[in-house]
Formats: structure tokens, C-alpha cells, sequence
């Protein structure tokens, strides 16, 4: 039972690095990007200990310079993640294509048997594909997707390719809400 | 104020680039003084993937199984990090934007890196008693 996880682990280190080196090639490289990438990552850093040093201060000259520099940091935010779509298409088509192949290889095949029973609308993924009601048993599609989670990111963070805690923490690009919408 | 700002600033990359792993590791282990805030996140964040990982393959040996281990390990994980960054390294938890900031730090990544492990030694150690206790 050892061979079929370590090789699940061993492809979704493969399709992680597969995946960074693709998004390394068509975005990371380029310089739009990393100058974006510095612009948006000083914009953060700066914008944060603004907020932190005015944090209640009710003068309207700073919070007008305030809602100026999110209103920017907005823009450029939304540049990154158009510059980085192409990218995540290119890999997309890639994924899919894999995962439909590895998919057929592991079709019906019980990879794993879970320590746990998982909650109802976690056992469509975990039990895709399978015969029987034993809902302990765990197919490829769930081990890969938990491997991918952990590793993928830790690669990306090896790597230095993650976005800083600063510019998440600002606005997450096109789809996150709008920075400082919670404060 | 951009004086001021630009001051920090250079501090702050300045020492995150001067200061090697191995000082980094020194520094946790021991209570210490985080100027750079991204520095002390970065250990929390490793620290946890390790310590998830560790916890995964010891809960595949024992074996422990159900909603307990899932349960344990989000507990065991949170409370060690809160305990080793507000009582250890004493660390101002507003200054990280609330104690949430610092427990809710790789969580995520590390429970995946768990389950991993924890299913993978799970399956791998006890599939017999799996199989024989499944069919009996």
C-alpha cells in the first residue's frame, strides 16, 4: 500500500514544480512582472505603517492620502493578477490534461484507507470514482489534492515566488475584497 | 514621515537579509527580540509544517483515528503557537494585527501536510488490521 501513496506524493512534487517552473517561464521572469511585483510590495509595506502611525487619526488630508494610495495600490494589484491570468490558463490547460491521465490510471482504485470518516460534501472527492459505501477508502483525486495543498505552496514559499504577507494582507488582486474594507 | 518610513524600511530588509538561517533557528529556540515581523512569521509558518508533519506520522503509528485526531492536531498545533509566541517570545500580539493573525499563520498549509502523512503512515502501517477488521 506504501507504493501507490509515495508515488501520488512524488507526482503532485513533480506537477508543483512542473507548475512554478511553467508560471516561472511565462510571468515570474518577465520584467513587467517583478516590476509590478516590487511596486505592489512597497506600496503594501508603506500603506500598512501609514495606516499603523494615523491608525484613528480623523485628519482629512491624511485620510484622503490614505484612500489615494489604496485606490493605487488597487490598480497595480489588478495589473498583477491580468499579467499573472496568462499564466494560470497556460497551466490550467496543462493540469487538466494531467490530472485527466493520472486519473484514468488511478480509475477505481482504492489509493489510501482514511483514519477518518470525512464530512458529506467532502466524500464526493474522496470516494470519486469508487464502488462501495466504504467511505474510509480514499481515492487518488482527495490523497492528490492534499498533497498539492501542502506542497505546492511550500514550494512556492521555498522558492520566494508567494506573494508577501504585506500585499495579500492589502488586497488580494482582481477577486479579493477591496483593501481596508475591514477595518 | 517618508524619512521616517524609508528608515524602517531599509532596516527592516537590511536585517532580514543579513541574518542566516542558522541565526534565524538560533533565535527561535531561544527568547528573543523580533525586529522584523516577517521573520518571526516565517519561523511560525516552518515550525509549523514541521511539527504538522511530525504529528501526522506519530497519529499513523499509534494509530489514532476519527474526528478525535483531526480535533487534536487543530488544537495541539493552535495552542502551541499561541503559547510559544505570547508566552515564549513575548511578542506583542497587536503589533501582528490581533493573536487570530498568529494562530491562523500556515495553519492550512500544515493540516494538509498532516493529513498527508498521517493517511499515508496510517495506510502503510496498519492496512492488514484495516482489511482483516473490514471484512471480519
Amino acid at each position: 500500500m506504501w507504493s501507490d501513496t509515495i508515488l501520488i506524493v512524488f507526482i503532485s512534487v513533480c506537477t508543483a514544480f512542473l507548475g512554478e517552473g511553467l508560471t516561472w517561464v511565462l510571468v515570474y521572469r518577465t520584467e513587467k512582472y517583478q516590476k509590478l511585483k516590487t511596486e505592489v510590495e512597497k506600496q503594501s509595506k508603506k500603506l500598512e505603517r501609514r495606516k499603523e502611525i494615523h491608525g484613528d487619526s480623523l485628519d482629512k488630508a491624511v485620510k484622503k492620502k490614505i484612500e489615494r494610495d489604496e485606490e493605487k495600490l488597487k490598480n497595480n494589484n489588478r495589473d498583477l493578477s491580468l499579467v499573472k491570468m496568462k499564466s494560470m490558463f497556460a497551466t490550467g490547460f496543462a493540469f487538466t490534461a494531467l490530472l485527466s491521465m493520472f486519473n484514468s490510471i488511478f480509475d477505481g482504485r482504492v489509493v489510501a484507507q482514511l483514519p477518518f470518516t470525512p464530512i458529506s460534501w467532502i466524500q464526493g472527492l474522496s470516494h470519486r470514482n469508487l464502488a462501495g459505501e466504504d467511505y474510509t477508502d480514499c481515492s487518488f483525486i482527495f490523497l492528490y489534492i492534499l498533497c498539492t495543498m501542502s506542497i505546492r505552496q511550500n514550494i512556492q514559499k521555498m522558492l520566494g515566488f508567494a506573494p508577501s504577507r504585506a500585499a495579500s494582507k492589502q488586497g488580494g488582486g482582481l477577486f479579493g475584497a477591496p483593501p481596508g474594507q475591514f477595518k | 514621515m517618508s524619512t521616517k518610513t524609508n528608515t524602517i524600511e531599509r532596516h527592516g530588509n537590511g536585517s532580514a537579509k543579513s541574518s542566516t538561517l542558522k541565526e534565524i533557528c538560533a533565535r527561535a529556540i531561544t527568547k528573543s527580540e523580533w525586529e522584523d515581523k516577517e521573520e518571526f512569521l516565517d519561523v511560525i509558518y516552518w515550525s509549523r509544517q514541521v511539527f504538522g508533519i511530525i504529528l501526522g506520522v506519530i497519529w499513523g503509528i499509534v494509530p489514532l483515528k476519527g474526528f478525535l485526531g483531526l480535533v487534536l492536531f487543530a488544537g495541539i498545533s493552535c495552542g502551541i503557537v499561541y503559547l510559544y509566541a505570547i508566552n515564549f517570545q513575548n511578542v506583542d500580539e497587536e503589533a501582528y494585527g490581533g493573536v487570530w493573525e498568529l494562530v491562523k499563520e500556515g495553519f492550512m498549509t500544515s493540516f494538509a501536510g498532516f493529513l498527508v502523512t498521517w493517511i499515508i503512515f496510517y495506510t502503510g502501517l496498519h492496512y492488514d488490521t484495516i482489511m482483516a477488521a473490514k471484512s471480519s
